[in-house]
């Protein structure tokens, strides 16, 4: 019997944990552990205290206390002319961009990392963020949740990935 | 929390206290306490409060004087305690021998108003007003009296119950239709399900009665209309139908609780003639003859000539009891008929009840038994016989079910409620209809409005027009509030149309096609695309784009994710599986408390229905859910999604008993929504909005607006502009871009006072960039110059920044950018200003 894939998955509710729960194919949803943190303090611990095989992680975070977003505060506030409410209001709807920045380096080498992003019209905005997390892909519309998680359980080889993923 | 006013009077309080005649050490405990209080502000927290309480107790058990009561009292209040602060204020009272002063009571008022005591305050400004000799004060406090008593009476009425939702008024429709066309279980089924979503629905509850009693299960009826009532107090239709369900009960108070619901109904209805004669009959059963005739004769007085005729024997009877009472004699030939309903064969129809509530199969046969002993006890107790038919029917013997109702009419053949089970038993048979009617013809002269109904349906069934129409009339008019009300009135105006059929009622016809035709291709045909509209109005975009965000990623992207698997998952046969299945979708789709956020039909409506206002501010009617192919999908989606709500919660709750034409249903309409969900095509959406909202930043473009400025200030030849990267296309409109280049360009031409423009060596230096971590397109824009004018950020962020850097920092902000002032990008220049927007990575507009 194989040992179950450990996949991370961060996000602010638990919408894609229950869909990975309830929605996988039963011989599937068998092969794996979930393992949900809400924020880059939560996904770090997890991944400090246990091996993790794949990472998913949502885009949006408007539902976590401002002080558990991520980034670089002062630059972003200074950025929106000193207005913090719209320094807040980007860092939440960017956050798993920034968390995917801060866990980049924490994450295992290989593992497959899939952010709830559309990047078909942005190809060029895909190949930066791999030059930071080399085995990302997004989730282009329309893609099932269990395509998402044939991606996260397939290992990264020759850098193609399944279904709808770019 | 006590309170400004509270710590104001508190205070006051502390500084009136006196120490008396007493140990040294109150008044030192009392002062540590107030202190304690004053240094914890206005909302003093737990523990300083406990504090406080505990050291008032001490200085009360040495010196019980009214004023630390008091004082203790209101910390006692302020902690939440009513109990210790009751008592507390209670001994303050009884203490004090001059009796409590006027601030005393204010305070004590102030206090019970806080804990919403309303009597209590209301006792307090009364002692103030009797205690106080200012008139003014006094007027005051029975103002205060005045509105406390308002609202000590509305504590005394009920909340409104919450409205049902759509979902739970669309099952319920279902339900009535079922129950009207005789569908039993399919109306019970979406009963069920619609008092699932929406719990203390009294319309459910009140249908719920309805088809109880229609399946002959008077103990479930009966709980059902008290369900309805106990939201619903002045319920008309529960009030009688529970009146009649109780009326049919054997023992007396049931009775006499039927009539108390009768006149309940009657000061409800004053009017209703029907329910006037049955109350006056059951009055008279009673054997309150006064009450019967007064009823009779209201009753008459509203009747027809032949009603009238036909209660005569009545109405004269009761005036005899009545004359035979006032003038003391007795009726011994008119004795009440139910004075003396409780017998050994009552006690074991009720043994019976008790047995056919639990339902199961053995307790049915115990039921049975109980029954016959019944029947043997008493040949002439009716509701045996009858509770025996009720039950044959429940355990599938119609046979045996008829021949009890035969002789429950042998035994009582003026019991309404008896021809109606007949009939229903009946018409549930085929080929036995004529009987049914004959049934239905005989509970109708039992005085049933139900049978009015069923013969209705019966002659329209057949053809007879005219005779449907005088029943369905007959039947709105002795139930008014009766479960078919609806499909009575429906069923008189399609008759009433059928009637009238003319030459002329076929143009009408034909022109409301026309209209229907006319209104269908509007909607289908008619309207704007959102690319007609956003092309048109491109300074729209901006707000466009969060709505089409939210869209894309909240919804789109979500259907997309469930829909195809749910729809595999509820295919399966495991049980289980679709439970959850179908839970899951009903948070995500419907609405999730759970997640805080509304599911994505509710979220497909509303996102459409923004983008829709935008547009109409701009004079265009969008025509998203028709005609524009990038949205549709997505309309059609939330239309397709929309009427699963039933099946899912059926599948939510036991999906084992789920008819497998529903779970396909579901599964079809799961799929259809996944494929219109894949079909969206999100990211051409988003392109078109960025297109919109871009803006190409070229050297042309540039010396256009560079010669504009010029112009405006009379200065000619412009300064030099030079061009370095490449053209770019940022996410600001044209117009507020050419804004902030504007007043970019007049900056530095106003600070090169003293320096001939032709002197003036500008440069932009365009470059496109990438957020570090996000990844998203950045366009840096550096504008160089040779002014030797100093500029620091300060003077160019800020609203009060000069020479109309305020209007470019407040336009940057508008389109999340912003601006820096930076060392010159080449040599040759002296300063530059950098500008970061938003830049669009692919589509640029020509």
């Amino acid at each position: 019997m194989t040992q179950p894939r450990n996949v991370l998955v961060i996000e602010d509710g638990t919408e894609y944990t229950d869909a990975f729960r309830n929605l996988v194919a039963t011989d599937a949803a068998g092969s794996i552990e979930l393992v949900r943190a809400a924020d880059f303090e939560d996904a770090r611990r997890v991944l400090s205290e246990r091996a993790v095989d794949a990472a998913f992680l949502d885009v949006v975070f408007d539902r976590i206390a401002p002080e558990k977003l991520i980034g670089d505060w002062e630059g972003l506030i200074r950025r929106f002319g000193g207005d913090r409410r719209r320094a807040e209001r980007h860092l939440a709807e960017n956050q798993g961009f920034y968390l995917l920045n801060e866990l980049a380096p924490l994450l295992p080498e290989g593992i497959p990392v899939v952010i709830a992003y559309d990047f078909s019209a942005e190809p060029e905005r895909l190949a930066a963020l791999r030059r930071r997390c080399e085995q990302v892909s997004g989730v282009t519309d329309g893609t099932p949740i269990s395509a998402v998680l044939e991606t996260l359980l397939a290992r990264l080889t020759s850098g193609d990935t399944p279904g709808g993923l770019p | 929390m006590i309170g400004a006013a509270g710590l104001v009077a508190f205070v006051a309080l502390s500084v009136l206290a006196a120490p008396g005649d007493c140990p040294e050490d109150a008044p030192a405990l009392a002062a540590e306490a107030d202190l304690l209080i004053a240094e914890a502000g206005p909302s003093p927290d737990a523990s300083t409060l406990e504090r406080a309480r505990r050291l008032y107790r001490r200085a009360r058990v040495l010196l019980p004087t009214p004023e630390f009561s008091l004082r203790a009292a209101d910390l006692a209040c302020a902690a939440g305690d009513e109990e210790e602060c009751g008592d507390l204020l209670s001994e303050a009272a009884e203490t004090s021998s001059g009796g409590l002063t006027p601030a005393d009571r204010l305070l004590l008022a102030r206090r019970a108003e806080l804990r919403r005591a309303w009597r209590e305050a209301i006792s307090q400004y009364q002692a103030l007003r009797a205690a106080t000799n200012d008139a003014g004060l006094s007027s005051w406090a029975e103002e205060k009296i005045r509105r406390l008593e308002v609202e000590v009476e509305a504590q005394s009425i009920a909340a409104p119950a919450a409205a049902p939702p759509p979902e739970a008024r669309l099952l319920l429709a279902e339900a009535r239709r079922a129950l009207a066309a005789g569908d039993l279980p399919k109306a019970r089924e979406r009963l069920a399900i619609a008092r699932r979503l929406s719990p203390g629905y009294p319309e459910a509850a009140l249908v719920l009665a309805a088809l109880e009693t229609r399946e002959g299960r008077a103990p479930e009826a009966i709980r059902a209309y008290r369900e309805a009532l106990a939201t619903d107090p002045a319920r008309f239709e529960a009030l009688v139908g529970l009146a009649n369900l109780l009326w049919d009960e054997p023992d007396r108070s049931a009775k006499e609780e039927a009539l108390s619901l009768t006149d309940r109904a009657l000061a409800a209805r004053p009017d209703a003639p029907s329910l006037l004669k049955t109350s006056a009959v059951r009055w008279a059963e009673w054997g309150d003859a006064p009450k019967a005739l007064a009823r009779i004769d209201a009753y008459r007085r509203r009747a027809s000539p032949e009603e009238k005729r036909a209660t005569e024997s009545l109405r004269e009877s009761l005036a005899r009891r009545v004359d035979a009472l006032l003038s003391g004699r007795t009726v011994p030939e008119e004795s009440s008929p139910i004075a003396e309903l409780s017998s050994p064969a009552v006690d074991e129809w009720k043994v019976a009840q008790a047995y056919v509530r639990r339902g199961d199969p053995a307790s049915l046969a115990a039921a049975l038994e109980h029954l016959r002993e019944a029947e043997r006890l008493d040949p002439t107790f009716a509701p045996a016989p009858e509770l025996a038919g009720a039950v044959h029917v429940k355990l599938g013997d119609l046979s045996l079910a008829q021949k009890a109702y035969e002789r429950a009419i042998g035994a009582d053949p003026t019991r309404a409620a008896t021809y109606e089970r007949l009939a229903f038993l009946l018409a549930r048979q085929p080929g036995r209809e004529a009987e049914a009617d004959e049934a239905w013809r005989r509970a109708e002269q039992a005085g049933s409005s139900e049978a009015l109904f069923a013969l209705a349906e019966s002659a329209a069934r057949k053809g007879r027009r005219g005779e449907a129409l005088a029943l369905y009339r007959r039947y709105l008019g002795e139930s008014p509030a009766g479960v078919h009300g609806e499909e009575a009135s429906r069923s008189i105006e399609r008759l009433e149309s059928g009637r009238r059929t003319s030459l002329g009622a076929v143009a009408i016809a034909a022109a409301a096609l026309l209209v229907i035709g006319a209104v269908v291709g509007y909607r289908r045909f008619g309207g704007r695309t959102f690319e007609e509209w956003i092309r048109a109005h491109p300074a729209r975009a901006r707000e466009a784009r969060p709505i089409v965000g939210r869209l894309r990623h909240e919804v789109v992207k979500h259907g997309g994710l469930l829909l195809a698997d749910a729809a595999k998952r509820l295919s399966e046969p495991d049980a289980e599986a679709r439970r959850r299945t179908a839970a899951l979708l009903l948070s995500r789709l419907y609405e999730s408390e759970k997640s805080n956020r509304d599911g994505l039909i509710p979220q497909s409506f509303e996102t459409l229905a923004r983008l829709k206002i935008l547009a109409r501010e701009d004079g265009y009617r969008l025509n998203l859910e028709h005609k524009d192919p990038l949205f549709s999908p997505v309309a059609r989606a939330a239309m397709v999604l929309a009427p699963v709500a039933g099946g899912l919660t059926w599948l939510s709750t036991g999906p084992e008993l789920v008819p497998d034409r529903i779970v396909r249903r579901v599964v079809g309409r799961l799929e259809r929504a996944a494929a219109l969900f894949g079909s969206v095509r999100g990211a051409e959406i988003s392109r078109l909005v960025d297109q919109a909202s871009s803006t190409r930043v070229n050297l042309s473009a540039l010396q256009d607006v560079l010669g504009a400025v010029c112009a405006e200030k009379g200065i000619g030849p412009p300064p030099i502009l030079e061009w370095h990267g490449p053209e770019i296309a940022v996410r600001v409109d044209r117009a507020d871009l050419e804004t902030i280049w504007r007043n970019l360009f007049a900056n530095a031409i106003d600070a090169a006072e003293g320096l001939p423009v032709s002197d003036v060596r500008l440069g932009v230096f365009a470059e496109l960039r990438r957020d570090p971590v996000t990844g998203a397109p950045v366009a840096r824009v550096v504008l160089a110059d040779n002014v030797p004018r100093p500029l620091t950020a300060d003077m160019i962020r800020g609203r009060g920044a000069d020479r109309g850097w305020g209007v470019v920092a407040d336009l940057l902000r508008r389109h999340d950018g912003s601006a820096d002032v930076s060392a010159p990008p080449a040599a040759g220049y002296v300063k530059g200003i950098v500008i970061e927007v938003p830049a669009v990575e692919t589509g640029m507009p020509s």
